[in-house]
């Protein structure tokens, strides 16, 4: 590692003003749990990073807006979210997979914002979040536009923000509260980037599936909503945690035939298609369950 | 050493089989404990290497100008530029094979090039990555069998050391891959073989593994007016301060050798690694020179063998083992390091701890274009015992007979002779298999699961042969106050052998251990030791401390008879050397040093009657659940029994037991070193290259050590680092096989090779 320039802005303007657009060697760090990896490999060489922790005040809270939706600060920690009563309130799904998501270290300084920013296909946020239906925030020099968080990751670490463009939250709509469930499903140590995550969200009424998002990551290039089992789930009935077979055979079937899998390290996309066949159906079960 | 116990606490107590807590525990956990990383010294410069991006090739240029004009850097060192202190940098235990920095040509991807010396580790580390270097290709060669017969040569003729005369006659061979080929012949296999009721035949593989201890390899060199110090945290300081001596023809007192505590070495840290570098760089600079080596570098360095072994057994109808075939290939990488000892010392064990009246094995290590492979925890006994237990549990279910009877009735007993002719000797071979199966309830009803969670369990048993023949020294010094100090060159890294070796110390003395202080090792003062590796120090060291101390209390006791006195222990001694120098003054040296017994194998049969002074004994029981729909596998419980003879320690005894059983089963389950077709080591990194993590550990996990003395052994015991690794692999495959009706010849058992061989099972073969 060779020296680089470390800013330490208070306020976003400023942040805003010390990124620039045409550099690839000047960035944003939040926790820096990725990019230092990256750095320690030679793979990045900064020339400047401008590090968002000053702006915890502003961009680090967890809180409910006017219309109830739940927003979460950009770099709001992961810690902060495991620990959030109205996390757990509005979207107990976050709650219950922080524990399993990374270890505690890096749980109490990785970031909101840094988890998406970074696009690796080999998180579970992001796909948790795309099946919340949730909306990133993102400032830039031209002011403020906000993304579904699928729009945002638009391929294998590629994203939709520009260089000088820093996302300052996410905001998950009250609406989308449904009986959510997300499974990690690892193929190496339990400790591990998962091979295969997969998100469920079902807007229910009496029995009955009004609405479904469905979504898998990490077997794919960035997370994939799966449009044919969200159909075949949309009306279906349900008693207990039990869907007809049918309805759970066409989930399957569309999650197997609509995503394209990757090969890698994990896994053969024939085991990962496997794998996701297997654990649509658990992740539904356990979404029923509530 | 505890110096709240008072002197005479425990006079005549037992010292020997008593819990006492390790020594440096309090230190270590408390951050106070001395590792050679954090050692500073004045003035020091540090070097980063530049390493070869190609697997095999010739050097036709390196271009170090850019490196040299980076602000800061101190010099830049090529394997040329070693030749003006060292004419002959070659190094090796067993081959002189292994350029300190390539010259002529680079054999393996990850191979160091040249260095870089800074003050700053990071300027170094920046500047390293500006050379370049234009290189010749030639084809390369990865796989062990390929390589066997291969004309890509990866060295051009062969260099045994001196070290070892059962390699001389390798000398000056040319076009070969084959390091060394030990062979064993007993009996008529080919008549065995032919008047079977049964014959069973498999090839099984392992993988390359790297041993990851936390704390990477380090080593500071020190040059002085006209010697050099070296702190390292090696397992073998002897070793590293004989052969710097010879690579510069220096007599071995200018050369200075020690240690403090070691983050783990699992054998990655014996013989000399990056030592020889630092030294050279240190005499070239004539400056203090450290290397650290990052945890990703450490790939490059050492590994595990990874091994093909083919196997075929000869069964009667009554479901014996008449005659066995092993054929073992070890991948050595591209030097030999301590291979060859490897291939021949494990090899011979390759049939498993059976009666074998007639067997066969070839056992060969091979160069091929990969980092180097040698020594670690198993000595190449947990590859063996993956195959012949495999191989084993095969048969036994094939036979329709009970995997547990079917080795019970094969298994060697005490007064049987070995294949390799020497006759067993305390070895409590039945008794681990009556003890795992005891546990397990082998004989009660076993739930099997339902539905897509299916059940099974299985065993599996090795045995292990320490390395012969080796010599321990080691140095009791009573001062005048009664206390005492050992001095010795086993190194704890761990396996808390200061606090096994105070315990005989004090034992002898009649002294509380608490009150034994034991020094690390230092070339200069403690004296010389093999090493710590292959479980050899509780028993060679063990043995050389007994008789230290036993001599030391000859003399205190001559020493208090001289004063009137009776020897009692601390206060008694202080009295008598008051009594005899008028004051607190003196001391009273204890030496002992032991030899282990060993006869060389015939060359023409690779037999031996006296193959090894002491035989380690593991097994494993397993009881776990697969899911049928994804191949993952969730361990119950793991019951690992061993024979250590009398433990001097019994809660180390245990942890050694479970910590060697929770490593292997990091090497069953998930770790593998995956090499690209160019050789390219893809995942050189802890977060690509998985060991175990605390929620991969069996839900139940139960140690045992049988009750066994060995009566040849310091106080009955014997070594036991490695022996809870030997049964885990093969016991884990043979309960899956148990649970869903299929078999992997292949580590790590991963989830996707599970689910593939279920798959196939059923004639469904996932697509690849």
């Amino acid at each position: 590692m060779i020296p680089f320039e470390l800013l330490e802005p208070r306020t976003l303007p400023e942040a805003l003003g010390m990124l620039a657009d045409d550099d690839t060697a000047v960035r944003p760090i939040g926790g820096g749990t990725a990019l230092m990896l990256m750095m320690k490999a030679s793979v990045f060489v900064p020339r400047r990073l401008v590090s968002l922790r000053g702006l915890g005040e502003a961009l680090g809270r967890i809180e409910l807006d006017a219309e109830g939706a739940l927003c979460l600060g950009g770099t709001a920690t992961l810690a902060a979210l495991e620990a959030s009563d109205l996390v757990r309130a509005h979207a107990p799904v976050i709650t219950r997979a922080l524990p399993h998501l990374s270890n505690v270290r890096v749980r109490h300084v990785a970031t909101v914002g840094g988890a998406l920013a970074h696009a690796d296909p080999h998180m579970d946020l992001p796909t948790i979040l795309a099946a919340l239906d949730a909306r990133v925030r993102i400032a830039g020099p031209a002011g403020h536009r906000t993304l579904p968080v699928d729009e945002l990751i638009t391929g294998y670490y590629e994203t939709a923000l520009a260089r000088n463009e820093i996302i300052t939250g996410v905001t998950i709509p009250a609406a989308s509260a449904g009986k959510a469930a997300y499974i990690k499903c690892t193929t190496r140590a339990a400790d591990d980037w998962p091979a295969l995550g997969v998100a469920v969200n079902l807007a229910c009424s009496a029995g009955r599936i009004d609405a479904a998002r469905v979504v898998i990551g990490a077997a794919t290039d960035k997370p994939t909503r799966v449009s044919g089992a969200e159909a075949a789930l949309r009306g279906a009935t349900f008693s207990g945690s039990t869907l007809d077979h049918a309805v759970t055979e066409a989930v399957r079937d569309a999650v197997a035939r609509e995503v394209a899998y990757t090969s890698d390290a994990q896994g053969s996309a024939a085991y990962k298609r496997q794998l996701a066949r297997v654990h649509i159906v658990r992740t539904l079960t356990a979404a029923l369950e509530g | 050493m505890d110096t709240k116990v008072s002197p005479d606490q425990v006079i005549d107590a037992q010292q020997v089989g008593r819990s006492v807590p390790r020594m440096e525990g309090a230190a270590k956990v408390t951050g106070r404990a001395e590792y050679i990383h954090n050692l500073r010294l004045p003035g020091v410069l540090h070097g980063k290497v530049f390493r070869s991006r190609i697997a095999h090739g010739r050097i036709l240029s390196i271009d170090t100008s850019a490196a040299r004009a980076v602000a800061g850097v101190h010099s830049v060192v090529t394997g040329e530029d070693i030749r003006r202190i060292i004419p002959e940098p070659y190094y090796g235990p067993a081959f002189h094979d292994q350029p300190i920095l390539a010259l002529d040509k680079v054999r393996y991807v990850g191979e160091p090039v040249a260095a870089v010396l800074a003050a700053d580790p990071h300027v170094a580390e920046y500047a390293a990555g500006l050379i370049t270097a234009e290189y010749e290709e030639l084809p390369a060669v990865f796989n062990e069998v390929e390589a066997a017969t291969s004309s890509i040569c990866v060295h051009d003729e062969l260099k045994p050391a001196i070290t070892f005369p059962d390699l001389k006659h390798l000398k000056g061979k040319r076009n070969t891959n084959v390091a060394l080929d030990y062979k064993l012949r007993r009996g008529d296999v080919s008549a065995a073989f032919a008047s079977a009721a049964h014959v069973f035949e498999h090839e099984f593989h392992t993988q390359h593994i790297m041993h990851t201890p936390f704390e990477p390899f380090v080593a500071l060199a020190e040059p002085l007016d006209d010697s050099v110090t070296i702190h390292s945290s090696s397992q073998m300081p002897a070793y590293v301060r004989l052969e710097i001596a010879r690579l510069l023809g220096w007599p071995e007192n200018k050369v200075r050798a020690r240690t403090a505590y070691l983050g783990g070495g699992f054998g990655a840290k014996v013989y000399v690694k990056i030592e020889p570098l630092v030294v050279a760089l240190a005499l070239l600079a004539r400056r203090p020179v450290k290397m650290s080596l990052t945890m990703e570098e450490q790939f490059y360095v050492i590994g595990k063998h990874a091994t093909t072994f083919r196997i075929k057994s000869a069964i009667t109808a009554d479901g014996r083992i008449a005659a066995r075939k092993c054929e073992v290939f070890w991948n050595g990488g591209a030097y030999a390091d301590i291979g060859p000892r490897v291939s021949q010392k494990s090899g011979f064990t390759s049939t498993g701890p059976y009666q074998i009246e007639c067997a066969e094995i070839d056992s060969a290590e091979i160069y091929t274009n990969l980092p180097p492979a040698g020594a670690f925890r198993g000595f190449g006994i947990p590859q063996l015992v993956w195959a012949y237990e495999s191989h084993t549990d095969i048969i036994a279910r094939a036979l329709k007979i009970d995997p547990l009877e079917f080795r019970r009735r094969n298994i060697l007993h005490d007064g049987q002779e070995h294949p390799t002719g020497t006759v067993m000797r305390d070895a409590e071979f039945d008794e681990v298999l009556v003890r795992i199966a005891a546990r397990m309830g082998w004989d009660a009803p076993f739930d099997r699961g339902t539905g897509t969670k299916r059940r099974g369990r299985g065993i599996a048993i090795g045995v292990k042969a320490s390395i012969a023949p080796t010599t321990s020294f080691a140095l009791v010094n009573v001062s005048a106050d009664g206390s005492a100090v050992l001095f010795c060159n086993t190194i704890d890294m761990g396996q808390a052998s200061n606090t096994a070796n105070a315990q005989l110390v004090a034992e002898v003395l009649g002294i509380p251990a608490e009150r034994v202080k034991v020094t690390q090792a230092d070339t200069d003062v403690t004296p010389f030791d093999m090493g710590t590796l292959g479980s050899r120090s509780m028993f060679h060291m063990g043995h050389a401390v007994r008789l230290a101390a036993e001599h030391a209390r000859t003399q205190l006791e001559a020493l208090c008879a001289e004063g009137g006195l009776t020897y009692t222990g601390e206060q008694s001694v202080a009295q008598a050397f008051r009594k005899k120098f008028g004051m607190q003054a003196g001391n009273i040296f204890g030496v002992g040093h032991y030899t282990s017994r060993y006869q060389p194998a015939d060359p023409a049969t690779g037999m031996s009657k006296e193959v090894t002074p002491f035989w380690m004994i593991g097994g494993t029981g397993i009881e776990l659940e697969v899911d049928t729909e994804t191949g993952h596998v969730t361990i119950l419980r793991m019951v690992n029994v061993v024979d250590a003879g009398r433990a001097i320690n019994p809660r180390v005894v245990e942890t050694q037991i479970s910590g060697a059983a929770l490593m292997q089963l990091g090497q069953t389950m998930t770790e593998e070193m995956v090499f690209s077709s160019a050789g390219e080591l893809t995942n050189p990194s802890l977060a690509y290259y998985k060991i175990p993590g605390i929620h991969d550990m069996p839900a139940t996990i139960e140690n045992e050590a049988v009750e066994a003395e060995t009566r040849n052994g310091p106080f009955g015991s014997k070594g036991v680092g490695e022996s809870g690794t030997f049964g885990v692999s093969p016991a884990i495959a043979n309960a899956i096989d148990d649970a869903v009706g299929v078999r992997l010849y292949s580590l790590p058992l991963t989830p996707e090779s599970i689910y593939r061989a279920i798959c196939a099972a059923r004639g469904e073969p996932l697509e690849d």
